[in-house]
């Protein structure tokens, strides 16, 4: 687990264990927020979409949740420090850089691919949801900058890589991503694995190394 | 009598005096103007109220793009959903009953002013792009006059890069679509490479490329730091060539 100390804990509030959010049904709201969300645009959303779409009471609702921007939070939260764990996990279990960034992007594509609705509301909407939810995401894509800044180290040529290209080469992986999405195709998701690992190992260890990860 | 110059092209070009589309009217001038041009002043662009002996059409294409520049104005004072009617009417300085001739809703107006702030953006970048020959100039002069645009217009930038996100699933659908458009300036980039620089090309790769610039570009401008578009133009080169001309011949173009 070398990549421990190099990633970041996730700011604001401690993640929630998958386990603690599925007792408490804040899953289900969570859930419900998302799939609303992917319909109307995050602005019309309300919560009574919300409580309704969960099939629980508005009580229940103001128990987990303060207001639709708290349950968006809580559902950004979710997400994020879900597919930044997996991705760690995954990478942690192998060697060389270019294997565990193998390893880091499947872990990811399977992620969204399972969690359609919560992926595209993060990628999409956390612009619309306020300064918390846009730091928040900013801090998040953070963390996978550092994971992809390690291959810096196995090039001979790492210094002179422009400074921005770990943030793009997310930009271009959530952007692939987010149309699969956007075309509501999440099964093609995970199909993306070759395509975004050559994408992102190019820059660090040329084509030609990078083809032999991605499509071993 | 031409307004190409001030910092805000929408609003600045009402007082034109023409009913050719926004474009045009820029278009019909390459010439770039000094950077230091003052801004054109409102009032001046202002047709006056009452009678004006004006043909009806003329005032009607007239305040439909003053509603548009009205809305860009507002937007970035409020942000889209703070924006209200009453907002785009007061920049635009005409009456709530004007704005309903023309628009249903703030949705229908936004949708104006951003396919207006596209079809210019797109206009620009493809000129740049079919001025150079060879193929890596051409990308590098498509992606400098996209950032000299957005960061001429810092407005437009936000309106079109950033609100459009938050402005309800017409706009973000219209948003993939302009973005995806520039998917084929890329693509020519594999004309005439070698079959193993091809073998290194994925089908979404020109998607990737298109995906991470813009995430690069709409961050800052996000940011409120729309001035530091232009440093990124050797990153962005250097980044969207790579694949094709491998790094090293990549950060040679881009920073030439």
């Amino acid at each position: 687990m070398a990549y421990k100390s190099t990633t970041r804990p996730l700011p604001g509030r401690q993640p929630l264990s998958r386990e603690f959010i599925v007792r408490h049904q804040r899953a289900r709201i969570v859930t419900a927020l998302a799939i609303e969300i992917s319909e109307k645009g995050y602005r019309k959303v309300t919560v009574a979409d919300i409580v309704k779409r969960a099939a629980i009471a508005r009580n229940t609702f103001y128990e987990n949740f303060r207001s639709k921007e708290d349950c968006f939070l809580a559902a950004q939260e979710f997400a994020m420090s879900a597919a930044l764990e997996r991705v760690v996990a995954a990478a942690g279990e192998l060697e060389e850089w270019p294997w565990r960034v193998r390893a880091g992007l499947a872990a990811f594509l399977e992620f969204v691919a399972e969690e359609p609705a919560l992926a595209r509301t993060c990628m999409v909407e956390s612009l619309s949801a306020g300064p918390a939810a846009v730091k928040y995401y900013e801090e998040s894509q953070q963390a996978f900058v550092s994971l992809f800044r390690l291959g810096r180290d196995v090039t001979p040529h790492g210094e002179d890589l422009p400074e921005t290209l770990e943030e793009a080469i997310i930009g271009g992986v959530f952007w692939i991503v987010y149309q699969r999405l956007a075309a509501a195709e999440p099964a093609a998701v995970p199909e993306l694995l070759a395509e975004v690992v050559e994408f992102a190992l190019t820059p660090y260890i040329g084509a030609e190394s990078a083809r032999e990860v991605a499509a071993p | 009598m031409r307004a190409f110059g001030s910092k805000n092209w929408l609003i600045s070009q009402k007082g034109l005096g023409s009913s050719g589309s926004v474009s045009s009217v820029l278009l019909s001038d390459p010439v770039k103007p000094p950077v230091d041009a003052p801004d054109y002043p409102p009032e001046l662009a202002r047709l006056p109220p009452g009678r004006h002996g004006l043909p009806r059409e003329f005032v009607s294409h007239n305040q439909r793009e003053r509603l548009i520049a009205g809305l860009a104005e507002a937007v970035s004072e409020n942000g889209y959903a703070g924006t209200t009617i009453a907002h785009i009417t007061r920049h635009a300085a005409v009456s709530r009953r004007t704005f309903y001739e023309h628009f249903n809703s703030k949705d229908e107006c936004f949708v104006a002013a951003y396919d207006s702030v596209m079809s210019e953006l797109r206009q620009r970048v493809g000129d740049a792009f079919d001025q150079k020959e060879e193929w890596p100039r051409a990308v590098r002069a498509g992606i400098a006059a996209m950032l000299e645009f957005l960061v001429a217009e810092p407005h437009l930038a936000r309106l079109s890069m950033v609100e459009a996100l938050v402005a309800g699933p017409v706009v973000v659908e219209r948003y993939d679509a302009a973005i995806q458009s520039l998917v084929p300036y890329f693509a020519a980039g594999r004309e005439g490479r070698s079959a193993k620089v091809l073998a290194g090309l994925s089908p979404t790769t020109e998607e990737a490329l298109v995906g991470g610039m813009v995430s690069l570009i709409s961050r800052r401008i996000f940011a409120d730091r729309t001035e530091e578009l232009e440093a990124l133009l050797p990153d962005l080169v250097e980044f969207t060539l790579t694949p094709y001309l491998g790094s090293a011949e990549a950060a040679r173009v881009a920073r030439a």
